[in-house]
């Protein structure tokens, strides 16, 4: 297994190089020798990491320097990362030499932080799996690879781990596995929320609101992939996109959008997915991460379940949407000994116990089996309800990030009015197909 | 001439006059090329004159600046221009020719994994670029100041050989704050200028014929020169193509501006005309009132109007309340709803500065003109029309054309309220139906990281600008002459 | 002036009830101008009285809070809310962007305004051009020169201070237009007496300059206060080097916040007191600066 990542990450190399030698203008003789090189640096990559499983076992005899480790993460877990962070580096002599920092960066302004310099960013940084393809791009993350690829793949989910790679390689450890959403709401004026044209109703007669944030290429997937759509993209090893799949120029994709088009014209319907932005509302779709406003909003009367069904053509279907995972990534190093601590510490914050520990402190459902497998964490309400949901869920994979501004846009036309029931609806996802297709090359 | 033109018809005199006129540019170009080289052809001339006629301590002073000076007492100066020549080979041995030879290719390096699988980085295309065209302005600077230490050697030789003395040491210094303030007044601001600004901004009109993006992201990528790519693809209509989204912008722009720059002008004025009107009292609160607007930080105040107008803000929760709406109305989920909004919200900005302006300039026109205007009978809205409205634009002429400039560029406003929104399938590259291009030049370098794109819209506001700007400066004449002020 | 008089007398007086519904529309004109320019100033005050722990401090649909609490205040200035130290950091770059723009405003518009030398006109439409390059095209370039020189991050205050003031002498035009206001007769005066264009520019100029003075400083004082887009893009990552606007705008912007918005008010709040007594204070050199920017352009 070892093995055949570091060959694919050698061929990821080797495909960058000789990219670089079509659009750059250095000969084709040193891309050839920049491959070369490249070969040789992975072959003595295995070396090294089989060092680094023999000096996990004597680790006093190892020096690994010392430093500042920045950490960025969002700010709710700031305080527990730090707790983390700081028996991390008790937890072995060999780590006394670093010290680390913990700062308050969102998930969204990580990415585009670390991309806009590297060089200034963190060395460990949490966020949101639809950034990873960027950041391989711009080659703001570290490989994951041999022990460390190892225990990711063994203690976590199938779903998360696919979230970490890239072509074949990972790039990443799982956090959480719960980026996913489903429907809470007050039990006192929603009783049925088997389909959404019920709680759309209910939600009219009592005078409150439904949020849903369908201007968002996350949330708006419920319809497409609901109606059996799809949208993927397939990446090169260098984290740049060379081929879209997409049918919501279809049948089914009409009826999707159709179904928006409806929910959108109800008096009820408010588009959004923040809980405490949100106004009296009866029902919000939204994730676990605002489980406890809602709780606070809602009080006793607090529920949540699956999403509803909501009426494509003329039947019934299972809203779905994507289920995605939060990934902790490491920035690569130019010094060896720090790069390990780094890659280490990486692996501790995102281990059963850190991963429970902000369970506890946050709600942030593990992506860790034996996380998973935990008592609190399998009689959490939302968890369940999201669990009921990921059933219909698609794994969300890599997108472009302009995929977003066009899902985005989509959904704003909708709103808006734009694009209503009068309109030519298979014109406009002909068109909104065309501009993802556009997006790879 | 004359007589030639006052033959034919007003239709073909007004043409030719057209003609002239941009023969006149053409000429003018032409005339100033030719000046150019002239006075450069002069300019080596008077070198060479120099070198001839100089001693030998100025024929030294070719190579080692300064040398003349300070052999003929005048040190300060001297020790000046040796400084700056030995900075100068110092900098270009140490990185310029470095920087320099990697320019055409941007670096060829790639940053790579080594054999421990440490990241070892190679060439900083960003930073050969910024420091290849410092270079490049380092070596114009050397070049003039070159040339003025041969012809401070020429002066000294003039003066020395008509019998005078070179001025003192001190004298020179002295002269740094009496005739020669200016530059020590200058120096400062146009280092500031030069660093902070131009460098920049010639930097990223360079970006704009570069691939830099976030996939060419240095220093982990490498990126380079492409040419016009970026142009093209600005002005293409594929479905890849920026094509309409930038006519749809820059067509939201100038509406935008006008309408923000006008509405403000005229109504501003009348809030200030109601609350000078006579027998208004208290009208120091009225102003106060006012003017909070500008007191208070915007991304405050704005925010929160934002939050207001929202489909689930207080406005349409008030109105929903009252039964007068059964929807609630989408402010800013509309485009059309939001651009108007906006520009309704931005006189709630605008208005009390005009309203202060205003005020300061109603003051200023003669009670008399008003009273014989009431003589002969004209009416309120006549003097308005025939006195009041006409000094105001005479007076505040270039002002409308900085504000309308300004408001090309309002970036706080849309931010604050929409941050460009709402999207529409319409659009392309992340644009939305109240976006600026100053904004969508923002969501460009920050959200998407593509800088060549962003580098491109800055040079197209530059350009819409710089046609605005002229166009205007040719109709207002008092702009033109700006020792006319004075 | 006897022609006016007589104008005067020949209002008559069956117009004083016109004139009196006139002055009644006025008035009610300017309450409900006032009501609408201070109703958003009345919502941020009243949402900041809100408490986020007992009440809601997120969005409601209701503009009143039920009871009225310092919460929000207390948190702000509670430990580990980082906005003491965002203000003092405001307070900083503006406290010396102040200084410095000033300094470099006037030191331009006296040479461009008293001084006739070779390449003035030359640098005169040069920052004319430059000026027309839209501001945040640079924001890339700048932030890696400031971090050559370690100005980003945790050397975010410096920087952009050093940002805050080193191009300001583009924004000339104002103070220049001023000094050409004073009659230069005095500047010849003092020059036959013997001084130098320093003194002339210490001892005349700058006396006499006590308005436009006064509105460069608080102009440039006022501009750091609102500053996101910049502050936010030189100092991210670094939650201590972060000023006011980005702090707080991080709490209404940034999904991680929930329920930030009441807070953001109170902070909003406390924001604005200063300023907006500073700027009542000195209103009078505003209004001047400003209305003489405007009649010369």
């Amino acid at each position: 297994m070892k093995k055949r990542v570091i060959a694919t990450m050698a061929a990821a190399t080797m495909v960058a190089a000789l990219f670089a030698g079509c659009t750059g203008t250095s000969s084709s003789s040193s891309a050839a020798s920049s491959a070369a090189a490249s070969s040789a640096a992975a072959s003595s990559a295995t070396d090294s990491s089989a060092a680094d499983s023999s000096a996990a076992d004597s680790s006093e005899s190892e020096d690994l320097g010392s430093g500042e480790i920045t950490i960025w993460v969002a700010e709710a877990v700031v305080d527990t990362t730090k707790k983390l962070a700081d028996d991390f580096i008790k937890s072995d002599d060999k780590y006394s030499g670093y010290t680390v920092t913990i700062e308050a960066v969102g998930e969204g302004d990580a990415a585009t932080n670390m991309i806009t310099d590297v060089e200034g960013g963190a060395d460990i940084f949490g966020f949101a799996q639809d950034q990873l393809a960027r950041l391989v791009a711009a080659g703001a993350v570290n490989p994951v690879v041999g022990d460390y690829y190892s225990f990711v793949e063994s203690s976590n989910d199938a779903g998360s781990v696919a979230a970490t790679k890239v072509g074949d390689t990972a790039y990443a450890f799982p956090m959480t596995s719960d980026n996913g959403y489903f429907l809470y709401y007050d039990k006192s004026v929603i009783t049925d929320v088997s389909t959404l044209d019920a709680v759309v109703k209910q939600c009219e007669d009592a005078g409150k609101s439904l949020y849903f944030q369908i201007n968002s290429g996350w949330y708006n997937t419920a319809f497409f992939f609901g109606a059996g759509c799809t949208v993927t993209y397939e990446t090169d090893e260098d984290g740049n996109f060379t081929g879209c799949t997409c049918d919501y120029d279809s049948e089914n994709g009409v009826e999707a959008l159709e179904a928006m088009i409806k929910l959108a014209s109800s008096s009820a319907f408010v588009n959004g997915s923040s809980a405490s932005d949100a106004v009296d509302y009866a029902a919000i779709v939204d994730g676990t991460w605002d489980k406890t406003t809602v709780k606070d909003y809602f009080g006793d009367n607090y529920a949540c379940a699956k999403l509803p069904t909501f009426t494509c053509g003329d039947e019934q279907v299972q809203l779905s949407g994507f289920g995605g995972f939060k990934l902790l990534g490491v920035k690569p190093q130019t010094d060896a000994g720090k790069l390990k601590v780094c890659l280490d510490l990486a692996k501790w914050l995102t281990n059963a116990d850190s991963q429970l520990a902000r369970y506890e402190a946050v709600g942030w459902g593990p992506s860790n089996l034996e996380a998973q497998a935990s008592e609190a964490v399998q009689e959490d309400e939302a968890l369940a309800a999201l669990g009921a949901q990921l059933a219909y869920t698609i794994p969300q994979g890599q997108y472009p990030n302009d995929y977003w501004s066009i899902a985005e846009a989509l959904g704003n036309d909708v709103i808006a009015g734009t694009i209503n029931a009068d309109s030519d609806l298979m014109a406009a996802l002909e068109d909104v197909v065309a501009k993802f297709k556009a997006l790879a090359k | 001439m004359g007589e030639t033109v006052g033959k034919t018809d007003p239709m073909v005199k007004k043409k030719s006059n057209d003609m002239k006129q941009s023969k006149n540019i053409f000429v003018k170009a032409g005339r100033a090329i030719a000046s150019f080289f002239k006075w450069i052809g002069n300019d080596i001339k008077e070198i060479g004159v120099t070198f001839k006629e100089g001693d030998w301590k100025t024929r030294i002073s070719f190579l080692i600046m300064g040398f003349g000076s300070v052999m003929r007492g005048a040190v300060l100066k001297g020790i000046a221009l040796f400084i700056l020549e030995a900075a100068f080979i110092a900098y270009m041995v140490l990185f310029g020719v470095g920087y320099l030879k990697k320019l055409p290719t941007l670096g060829t390096v790639e940053t790579h994994f080594n054999d421990l699988g440490v990241r070892v980085y190679g060439d900083n295309s960003f930073l050969i670029l910024l420091y290849g065209l410092l270079t490049i302005i380092f070596i114009i600077i050397f070049i003039f100041s070159w040339r003025v230490n041969v012809r401070v050697n020429r002066n000294e030789e003039i003066i020395l050989k008509n019998g005078k003395k070179l001025p003192s040491n001190a004298k020179t210094f002295k002269s740094l704050f009496d005739e020669n303030f200016d530059k020590t007044l200058l120096a400062l601001p146009v280092l500031g200028v030069s660093l902070f600004t131009m460098l920049p901004i010639i930097f990223m009109i360079c970006v704009a014929f570069t691939n830099y993006d976030y996939t060419h992201q240095s220093p982990t990528k490498l990126f380079t020169w492409v040419g016009f790519d970026n142009f093209v693809n600005m002005f293409s209509t594929a479905t890849d193509g920026y094509g309409s989204t930038f006519m749809g912008v820059l067509g939201w722009t100038l509406i935008w501006a006008f309408f923000a720059t006008f509405l403000n002008y005229f109504l501003g004025m009348a809030v200030a005309l109601l609350i000078n009107k006579k027998g208004v009292k208290f009208k120091k609160l009225w102003r106060t009132i006012l003017v909070l607007t500008i007191a208070i930080p915007q991304f405050v105040s704005l925010l929160y109007v934002s939050k207001m107008f929202a489909v689930d803000g207080i406005i349409n929760k008030f109105l929903l309340a009252h039964g007068w709406i059964d929807k609630a109305i989408p402010f800013w989920t509309n485009g059309t709803y939001a651009r108007i909004l906006i520009i309704i919200i931005n006189l709630w900005i605008g208005i009390p500065y005009l309203m202060l302006i205003a005020t300061g300039l109603l003051m200023n026109i003669p009670e008399d003109l008003y009273e014989s205007a009431r003589i002969d009978g004209a009416n309120k809205f006549q003097m308005f029309m025939k006195i009041t409205l006409p000094y105001m634009l005479f007076v505040t002429g270039p002002y409308l054309l900085t504000q309308f400039t300004g408001n090309l560029n309002n970036f706080n406003v849309i931010y604050l309220l929409t941050g460009g929104g709402p999207t529409s399938t319409t659009l392309t590259g992340g644009a939305g139906k109240t976006d600026l291009l100053v904004t969508w030049l923002y969501k460009m370098t920050v959200d998407k990281t593509d800088y060549k794109t962003a580098a491109v819209i800055g040079i197209m506001v530059f350009l819409v600008t710089a046609i605005i700007s002229l166009v205007v400066y040719n109709i207002i004449p008092s702009v033109k002459d700006e020792e006319g002020f004075q | 002036m006897a022609k006016a008089i007589t104008g005067k007398r020949k209002v008559p007086k069956m117009h004083k009830q016109h004139k009196v519904a006139g002055l009644v529309g006025a008035y009610i004109l300017l309450v409900i101008i006032s009501i609408i320019w201070l109703f958003p100033f009345v919502g941020i005050v009243l949402q900041s009285f809100r408490s986020y722990l007992t009440e809601d401090g997120g969005m409601v649909s209701y503009l009143v809070p039920k009871a009225f609490s310092w919460d929000n205040y207390a948190f702000l200035f509670s430990e580990g809310s980082g906005f003491t130290r965002w203000y003092i950091n405001t307070v900083i770059i503006a406290f010396f962007v102040a200084i410095l723009q000033t300094l470099m405003v006037l030191s331009v518009s006296y040479a461009l305004s008293r001084m006739r030398f070779k390449g003035r006109r030359l640098l005169m439409n040069l920052w004319l051009i430059l000026g027309m390059f839209p501001g945040f095209l640079t924001m890339i370039c700048l932030y890696f020169l400031l971090k050559n020189f370690g100005l980003t991050q945790e050397g975010a205050i410096p920087g952009l201070i050093l940002i805050g003031f080193a191009s300001s002498g583009m924004g000339y035009y104002v103070c220049k237009g001023y000094f050409d206001t004073i009659p230069k007769s005095l500047d010849e005066a003092a020059r036959i007496d013997g001084a130098s264009r320093a003194r002339i520019f210490f001892n005349i100029t700058i006396p006499l300059s006590k308005p436009i003075i006064i509105y460069t400083a608080l102009t440039a004082f006022m501009a750091p206060w609102c500053d996101y887009v910049f502050a936010s893009y030189v100092a991210f990552g670094k939650t201590s080097s972060y000023n006011v606007a980005v702090g707080l705008y991080q709490w209404v912007n940034n999904q991680d916040y929930q329920g930030y918005f009441t807070r953001f008010c109170a902070g909003g709040v406390m924001v604005a007191i200063p300023i907006t007594i500073l700027f009542m204070l000195l209103q009078r050199y505003y209004v001047e600066g400003v209305t003489g920017g405007a009649v010369k352009g």
